[in-house]
């Protein structure tokens, strides 16, 4: 599922480097309004422009049958009119100011991105202040926008085969908890969202006691202490949203699912439940799924793809989430190559590393990719509001970002094994197949 | 699942509430200092010093694009894919551990008309990857197993790509477009013409055409600019130089005398995928930033004309947008949407309706103060960080431009006047006999694709290239 957010910022051997004096914990200054709406501000003069970005914490987890999607949706509705900027103004303000937005809605958050020039921070304090506090439903809006949607969940599906077979695996593997369902939802629940449904999330999970903010750039802490004191700190708080209640069961054994689509070679999607990004055994499988394949020494495209040329092209993931979600392995078969082949070659990788671990090289390589990785992301302001933004919501804390080297540090051979063998049983995981022939 | 996805973002007009309407200056944007040389076999070297974080960003181009495949399209790329599968003195392996271990990035690509290298390494790997890299673009081996796994994996990713309409729409935009001019060769290649390949024609064409002479190289870090001089006149001194091919000379011609349609059938379509244009222009002409303003108005952002009506207004498409594909020699004028099979006749009427709408109502002052500011405000996070910088310093190598043109940058879209924009839509924007490609289910959409020019017809399981 590509929409998802990767997590790409880590933070290792700053100790020492000339990073330290631009951009460490100390950098970043925070404070939290009455009403529960938390800051964090990263100044960063390299560039006349500035960024914010606003984590609300909900997603399609918070959804329900009958409203799937909606979380998504309502991203979208954001950008529809509110009080004082009406339909199409909140566009056209900020690129008539020099500035650009955009949004994205995941399982767990739906985060809506900024860009503008520095000089314009009261502005956009003023648009966002304004559409929190005060969005209207206007019924045209609604209506015109669900087809954008519809549109979307067409499009998606209509350019990658990925999308159908991401979407069959999760219904499979989640039988209770609302990870159950795709992110933009069930085409006939996009036909069918009310106005009320809207209005209601809005003022469940619109609060600003549900968001983080995050501003980045030619800016000085004061100026957004002031400006969120003006703008944003009268809107009231409300009482917090529902905590899912849900826990999936554990899964007692292996789950497949077939999808039929025309395609030239069978995409296979093997899916492992996995704990929390909170969770201690986080950065162990993180490890891991730089191992299985990044780059093409690694473990999968070494083997699969290059040695024995079974798929021609592999890859894992391991999405950030509140609840247990998955850690994924995607593989595009190679020609007349069978899906269970690749399968089984993909299982006797990952018994290699049950049964005798990764060596120190692998793990020290691990390593340095993620300091590049975090380079890459500090060097722009737009990376450094995304990281700091991501630790801070998925991790609990932004200062766990300057924690990492240790974190990552402390990630033994041996726990790569025990985590290998904890998580990728049998039992625990879905096997997706999304082929033409479907019959034999 | 994003508020809004395109290639390119783009503008409008309105009132607003408190805030003054006055044009922007804050975001004055100068290029930061480079060096610029060339060593006596003909290559250039550009060199930019960064110290924001500890890594060197390199960029190199080659002349040596799809425009030189002659009859085996997908040359050049697959060339330029198998740079990284030996060298003289490294192997496959050792090079992919290499750059690995370091945590470092490296890609090689081939495009329309050139190739190119771009890599990202820490500091202190760079005496470990920099001649890895030199050896890939001088040295490289094409030995014959790495050579046939890596075509094997190209024969399947053309089929693979067919998934995805909006992936492969270019392509058949290029050879419908621009017919036999050697712009429209099919950069993937085809599987009937990848097939015959064999890796002595990727040593004769890494001969002909990996010469000094005509490449560049940009290195853009934290590094000190004389003593990396010193280490690029070492590693690249002794690339030999040879009499350079001729290379793409002529200019397109192109064949708008009618309108025309391409129709892509894919039986299993649910929405049709669509591109509308006409000729364009090179990169060098010099109306391009009055071109940029115009079209950041009409398709090149969120608010832009063409984005209100087919999405905004009308939620017909999740996104339509317009630019310009400019090449050295010549270039198209491109939209892009895709909808429905149900509503693709609106959506081919509203389209139509906005590219009448430029050429019959002006250009007001609000509309064209938005896309100045628009523009003028988003340019720095373009340039940020070094991998940006060093595209950018190879992109001013082939297509002649220079510092300037970050520079002026400011100065030039403020000097668009509402007149010059008029100008620019009458001489550059389309009028008429439009080219169309669209990629769907023919038995829903062609009757409607025959009201805008003669059909051709094709299948998505064929060959890019066969029946048109």
């Amino acid at each position: 599922m590509f929409y998802k957010i990767r997590l790409g910022c880590f933070l290792f051997l700053l100790i020492g480097s000339r990073l330290c004096s631009q951009f460490n914990a100390d950098g970043i200054k925070t404070f939290t309004l009455s009403n529960g709406m938390k800051f964090l501000v990263v100044p960063d003069n390299s560039i006349p422009n500035a960024n914010m970005y606003l984590y609300f914490k909900v997603g399609s987890r918070n959804e329900y049958t009958g409203i799937t999607g909606l979380s998504h949706f309502f991203e979208h509705m954001m950008f529809n009119g509110a009080k004082k900027y009406g339909p199409k103004q909140l566009d056209k303000t900020e690129e008539f100011n020099g500035g650009a937005n955009n949004a994205y809605t995941t399982e767990n958050v739906t985060v809506y991105t900024d860009w503008f020039p520095a000089s314009k921070l009261e502005l956009l304090f003023d648009i966002e202040s304004d559409r929190i506090a005060s969005l209207a439903f206007d019924s045209v809006m609604i209506e015109s926008e669900r087809e954008v949607v519809h549109s979307e969940w067409r499009t998606d599906l209509e350019n990658s085969p990925w999308e159908p077979l991401s979407q069959a695996v999760v219904g499979v593997a989640f039988n209770q908890h609302p990870y159950h369902w795709p992110v933009i939802g069930y085409e006939d629940d996009i036909k069918n969202w009310k106005r009320s449904d809207l209005q209601k999330y809005f003022k469940t999970y619109y609060a600003p006691n549900n968001c983080i903010a995050v501003i980045t750039g030619n800016i000085t802490f004061d100026e957004v202490k002031n400006l969120a004191d003006k703008y944003m700190a009268p809107i009231p708080g409300q009482t917090p949203p529902p905590p899912v209640h849900i826990v999936e069961p554990p899964q007692t054994g292996e789950r497949t699912v077939m999808v039929r689509q025309d395609v030239a070679t069978p995409y296979l999607l093997i899916s492992y439940h996995v704990p929390a990004t909170k969770d201690s055994d986080y950065y162990a499988l993180d490890v891991l799924n730089a191992v299985l394949s990044t780059g093409n020494s690694s473990r999968l495209y070494a083997a699969i793809v290059d040695n024995k040329q079974l798929a021609t092209n592999i890859f894992t993931d391991l999405p950030l989430s509140f609840d247990p979600f998955e850690f994924n392995v995607y593989a595009e078969c190679a020609d007349n190559v069978k899906a269970t082949d690749v399968e089984a070659g993909i299982y006797e990788e990952i018994d290699k590393i049950k049964t005798s671990g990764i060596t120190e090289t692998e793990l020290q390589k691990v390593k340095n990719q993620k300091l590049m990785d975090f380079y890459s992301q500090v060097e722009t302001i737009n990376g450094k509001s995304g990281a700091v933004g991501d630790y801070e919501v998925f991790y609990g804390d932004y200062k766990k970002l300057f924690e990492a080297p240790e974190n990552y540090n402390k990630v033994t051979v041996d726990d790569i094994k025990r985590v290998a063998n904890k998580y990728f049983k049998k039992s625990n995981r879905t096997v997706g197949v999304l082929q033409s022939n479907v019959e034999d | 699942m994003r508020k809004y996805q395109c290639l390119i973002i783009a503008v409008a007009a309105f009132a607003f509430v408190s805030f003054s309407v006055k044009a922007q200056n804050a975001a004055k944007y100068q290029l930061p200092k480079y060096a610029k040389f060339q060593l006596a076999n003909g290559l250039t070297v550009y060199l930019m010093e960064k110290h924001t974080v500890p890594v060197i960003s390199v960029s190199a181009i080659i002349p040596a694009g799809a425009v030189d495949d002659g009859s085996n399209a997908g040359l050049a790329s697959l060339t330029a894919e198998c740079l990284t599968c030996g060298t003289k003195d490294y192997t496959k392996k050792q090079i992919e551990e290499a750059f690995d271990f370091a945590g470092a990035d490296y890609n090689t690509y081939g495009s329309k008309e050139f190739s190119g290298l771009s890599a990202r390494l820490a500091v202190k790997d760079e005496d470990k990857l920099l001649p890895i890299i030199k050896e890939m673009l001088v040295d490289a081996a094409f030995n014959d197993s790495d050579f046939i796994k890596e075509k094997r994996r190209t024969l399947a990713n053309l089929d693979q790509a067919k998934e995805s309409p909006g992936q492969v729409i270019t392509l058949y935009w290029d050879k419908f477009f621009y017919g036999n001019h050697a712009y429209g060769n099919v950069e993937s290649g085809t599987v009937s013409s990848v097939t015959p390949i064999t890796s002595v024609d990727l040593k004769i064409f890494y001969k002909t055409y990996y010469n000094p002479q005509g490449s560049a190289i940009a290195l853009v870090g934290d590094f000190n600019t004389a003593d990396m001089k010193k280490k690029m006149e070492t590693l690249f001194g002794d690339w030999t130089k040879t009499n350079m091919p001729s290379t793409l000379t002529s200019n397109p011609t192109y064949n708008i005398n009618i309108a025309r349609v391409l129709l892509v059938n894919k039986d299993d379509a649910k929405e049709t995928t669509l591109l509308i244009g006409t000729k364009g222009v090179a990169r060098n002409n010099p109306d391009y930033i009055p071109l940029q303003v115009v079209n950041t108005i009409f398709g090149g952002r969120f608010t832009s004309w063409l984005n209100e009506e087919l999405r905004v207004k009308s939620g017909l498409t999740y996104g339509a947008s317009s630019y310009f594909d400019y090449k050295k020699n010549g270039g198209a004028f491109l939209i892009s949407t895709h909808t429905a099979n149900q509503t693709t006749a609106p959506t081919l009427e509203k389209t139509m309706e906005v590219v009448n709408r430029l050429q019959t109502l002006p250009i007001d002052d609000t509309t064209l103060m938005s896309a100045k500011n628009y523009m003028i405000g988003l340019f720095p996070p373009r340039f940020q960080s070094s991998n940006q910088l060093a595209g950018l310093l190879t992109g001013m190598f082939w297509y002649g431009y220079d510092e300037s043109y970050i520079n002026n940058f400011e100065a030039n879209v403020n000097a668009v006047t509402v007149a010059k924009a008029e100008d620019i839509i009458h001489k550059y924007f389309p009028k008429d006999n439009l080219q169309f490609v669209l990629i769907g289910k023919s038995s829903d959409i062609k009757n409607i694709a025959a009201k805008y020019g003669a059909v051709t017809e094709v299948q998505i399981k064929d060959d890019i290239g066969k029946g048109f």
